[in-house]
């Protein structure tokens, strides 16, 4: 067990870092002598800034509470954690869009495979793995192991099936071993993400040999014992763990995987749980940490302002905030209503004051039919307070009605200026609104049963295609069709798409169903915010991942 | 040892009454999380594409699918094993989370604790000897302002103070410096471990990282303890007795060190017993400022996530450890004043 491990004596670098660090303690000392240990500090001070630049140490609010990313319960954290310590088969390229680095969706390569056909059909994967790959503990990587891991990825109870199944990978069946070091994914019909779905978190690639010692009768796929332990490929190495608190991370000199076959600048890593987002704000001023992406947003500006830290400020390209109506219950199952309200808010304001204008806007486009399949794009989203009430007497409700309007406690800072809006927007139509902020477990339960009727909230598709963000968001009766749209024509057209070759008639269905989205407004699309990622400013090359998590592989310093 | 002997048949006696106290607090608190809007199995199964099936497979795990009789009875079933259930949040069990935690937190209250009675005991003393005078008054200002100051207002201005802009405070991140080897798991308690083991530097270190949330802690209870002191000091004073060793030419100083505080001491004492249980379980704020990995901040996380086990797990053990402290404070009442006795 991973878990008590003091951190173990490392070779003499790493003792004369720790005996610099017992002396910076004793000058944190209050009233300790310091003048008397300065002499004592200057030698070993060199060494240390050699260890200590070659370290990384991101403070974050959250934790990461399994070393398994698919086990359930399992926080984003540990699929930010777990892309570095695993490898994929395959894994997303990334692109820079306004000097900034993006993940980019359509431009895969192989990880642990070197080299990935496709057939004519599109219904075959075949996955050539890379002779020199190894496992943690120095054995090979063979196509066993890939077998047995794709099996995991679909059988075990986790969370990995149902992501994967949304790239038609559902069975055992569907991989085979074809060679000593190949490994071919045979799909029932051409799904246009099942390459896509091999590159998130939860498609890891298991030491087979490893983990199946620790599995049992009850846990074939050894998912307890890899919850704190690693049976991986990846680029970084667990060096110790303490749940909650810290997790320590090693690179690993033998990976191959990456781009190119670099390995990663940062030979050390300290993921540290810093619950107080002041302190970690402190922190990341001081100089002491060199990496945060979860800062209070009201902190970024006056940070940056000061100039002691980089801000990396990137539009969440696949994420969305939404204000949503319960579509099934009324008055909100009356698309009237759901124009009108969608008329009378002031977006340029809510905009303003919720987000600081820190974002993507989602409103304001002016078109009845979309003018591209990209999805989410701008809506016909405008305030029109005429149009507003005539669509709301329209509805049968001259005179108004009331509401409540939702949100949940994490969403305070953004959601409470918004409420304050909405509520004095829909005042001017007869509309009136009671705020109701809940504790986020409880928000959790009550979308989940469709009890809110009116509320905001926020989502992320990791493969942010706009036939996939449709299937999760606005179909089927799940919680993540926050508005429980029910819309024949989408279902429908959500089907074909998937399957879809034809990329005229992908990008036709696609529009067609951003038009009824901006027709029907089951939810108001607000914006896409910034994900603020600060950083000491020698460190560079952040980029934005579909997890919304940092990679550590790509991080260089100076 | 007749003496010693029919304590420790009292204390034992004390512990064994309380036992249905601690069982109903264990019930109460299950059927409270259960009562409480929030579903575990929900909350922990928001994966990106997680369905209904997943929600169900989680609540199967956790046995939230079964009538609430039988979990109450299998929880109290696991709590005499000494099973107190797996931390979702932390993904470890919660008897393991909360013997790592409870060191760190008894540790830094424990510190605060004997901060605050360090300048309690002798404002107070020093409030009660001059009532009305400039001490008092000034006493009594340093009190209030001690309890109108939120805690994490103080820690913050603390850590603004010290490590922002002076320096001397190392980074407010927990027990030990992030980069310095953690002394072997001995007692937990940081300082009696690098004690142990003669590590000094370390030692200093750890005792670095305690000071500002220690003195945070200690500001906000210095009024009760202060207070205290100095209305029971008042009344000491005004005794016949403390009349009768001035009359006798007793030194002044060994008139209000022996013969006023060892009498006044005793409400004192239970305002310490309740300071002290108050400080261990409530002050999330503190831990939360300092990111010290106490068993508050724990509580608290676990609560918001409605993860069942160790909100339970926690309010047992601050029923136990009330339990112990009220205990002890009862024992010392005896020593101060032989006149009470434990039972």
């Amino acid at each position: 067990m991973i878990r008590d491990e003091v951190p173990p004596t490392r070779a003499t670098p790493g003792v004369a870092v720790m005996n610099f660090n017992r002396r910076q303690g004793l000058k944190g000392a209050l009233g300790a002598a310091v003048g008397a240990s300065i002499a004592g500090i200057a030698a070993p001070q060199e060494a240390q800034a050699q260890t200590r630049a070659e370290t990384l140490r991101h403070v974050m609010g959250g934790t990461v509470n399994s070393l398994d990313p698919t086990s359930p319960g399992s926080t984003r954290e540990s699929y930010g954690v777990a892309m570095s310590i695993y490898d994929r088969l395959a894994s997303f390229g990334r692109k820079q869009i306004d000097g900034n680095w993006v993940f980019d969706l359509d431009n895969v390569r192989g990880e642990l495979a070197e080299k990935i056909d496709r057939s004519a059909d599109g219904r075959t994967l075949t996955f050539h793995l890379r002779p020199d790959a190894t496992w943690h503990d120095g054995t090979p990587v063979t196509a066993e192991d890939i077998k047995w891991s794709l099996d995991r990825a679909v059988l075990a109870r986790s969370l990995a099936p149902s992501q994967l199944s949304s790239g038609s990978l559902t069975k055992a069946e569907q991989f085979s071993i074809a060679g000593p070091r190949t490994v071919e994914v045979k799909l029932d019909e051409s799904d246009r993400l099942a390459l896509a779905n091999l590159c998130v978190p939860f498609a890891i690639m298991v030491n087979s040999t490893l983990a199946k010692k620790h599995a049992t009768a009850d846990d074939p796929w050894a998912q307890a014992w890899m919850k704190e332990n690693t049976a991986a490929s990846g680029a970084y190495m667990v060096e110790s763990n303490r749940p909650g608190q810290q997790l320590i991370l090693k690179r690993n000199d033998a990976w191959k995987g990456g781009a190119g076959g670099e390995l990663p600048f940062f030979r050390r890593v300290i993921l540290q749980t810093v619950p107080e987002a002041a302190t970690r704000t402190n922190l990341m001023e001081r100089g002491d940490a060199d990496l945060s992406v979860d800062l209070a947003s009201s902190d970024v500006p006056a940070l940056q302002q000061r100039g002691k830290v980089k801000v990396v400020s990137i539009p969440a390209t696949n994420a969305f905030n939404a204000i949503v109506f319960n579509t099934q219950m009324p008055p909100f199952d009356n698309v009237k209503v759901r124009q009108a309200i969608a008329a009378a808010l002031p977006y340029d304001d809510i905009f303003q004051a919720a987000q600081f204008n820190r974002g993507r806007a989602l409103f304001g486009a002016q078109w009845t039919e979309a003018p591209s399949s990209a999805f989410p794009q701008a809506m016909p989203l405008n305030l029109d307070l005429d149009r507003a009430r005539r669509l709301l007497a329209e509805a049968g409700h001259p005179d108004g009605f009331a509401t409540t309007f939702s949100f949940a406690t994490s969403y305070a800072p953004f959601a409470e200026p918004m409420g304050a809006l909405v509520k004095e927007a829909l005042a001017k139509i007869g509309i009136e609104v009671t705020i109701q902020k809940m504790p986020d477990s409880q928000m959790a339960t009550m979308i989940t049963e469709k009890r809110v009727p009116f509320f905001t909230d926020s989502g992320t598709a990791w493969l942010p295609a706009p036939d996939y963000f449709f299937r999760i968001y606005f179909t089927r009766n799940q919680r993540w069709n926050f508005s429980s749209w029910n819309n024949p024509e989408v279902n429908a057209l959500v089907q074909t798409a998937r399957f879809e070759t034809d990329p005229a008639k992908y990008d036709a269905a696609c529009m067609r169903m951003i038009t009824l989205l901006g027709d029907q407004v089951p939810q108001i699309m607000l914006w896409q915010a910034n994900t603020d990622a600060v950083m000491a400013k020698d460190v560079t090359n952040y980029t934005y991942w579909f997890h919304r998590q940092v990679d550590y592989r790509d991080l260089k310093r100076g | 040892m007749a003496v010693l002997r029919g304590l420790g048949r009292r204390i034992g006696e004390r512990l064994l009454a309380s036992l249905p106290a601690l069982l109903g607090v264990v019930v109460f608190t299950f059927l409270l999380m259960r009562v409480l809007p929030g579903d575990p199995a929900v909350f922990f199964s928001s994966g990106p594409n997680a369905g209904q099936a997943e929600i169900d497979a989680v609540r199967r795990d956790l046995g939230l699918d079964r009538p609430i009789p039988e979990q109450l009875l299998r929880y109290l079933r696991d709590v005499g094993t000494g099973n107190l259930g797996r931390s979702l949040t932390t993904g470890q069990t919660v008897v393991q989370d909360l013997t790592e935690r409870l060191p760190a937190s008894l540790e830094l209250t424990l510190c605060a604790l004997v901060l605050a009675l360090g300048l309690a005991l002798p404002l107070g003393i020093m409030a009660a000897v001059r009532p009305g005078s400039i001490v008092d008054h000034a006493v009594r200002m340093v009190c209030t302002l001690g309890v109108c100051v939120p805690t994490f207002v103080s820690g913050l201005l603390l850590i603004y103070v010290f490590y922002v802009q002076l320096g001397v405070a190392p980074d407010p991140t927990g027990r030990i410096d992030i980069f310095a080897a953690a002394p072997p798991d001995i007692t937990g308690f940081m300082l009696i471990d690098f004690a142990l083991v003669g590590d000094m530097e370390g030692w200093r270190a750890a005792a670095s990282q305690l000071i500002l949330p220690a003195l945070t802690m200690a500001l906000f209870v210095l009024a009760p303890l202060a207070r205290m002191t100095r209305a029971s000091m008042l009344a000491v004073l005004g005794s016949d007795f403390i009349r009768t060793a001035r009359s006798i030419g007793l030194s002044r100083w060994r008139v209000i060190a022996v013969y006023a505080l060892r009498n006044a001491i005793l409400p004192v004492l239970t305002m310490i017993g309740i300071v002290f249980s108050t400080m261990l379980g409530a002050n999330v704020l503190v831990e939360k400022v300092f990111s010290w990995p106490g068993i508050g901040s724990y509580a608290l996380d676990a609560l918001l996530a409605s993860d069942y086990a160790p909100v339970q797990g926690f309010v047992l053990l601050m029923a136990a450890v009330f339990v112990m402290v009220n205990l002890l404070i009862d024992v010392l009442y005896g020593i101060a004043d032989p006149r009470v006795s434990v039972a």
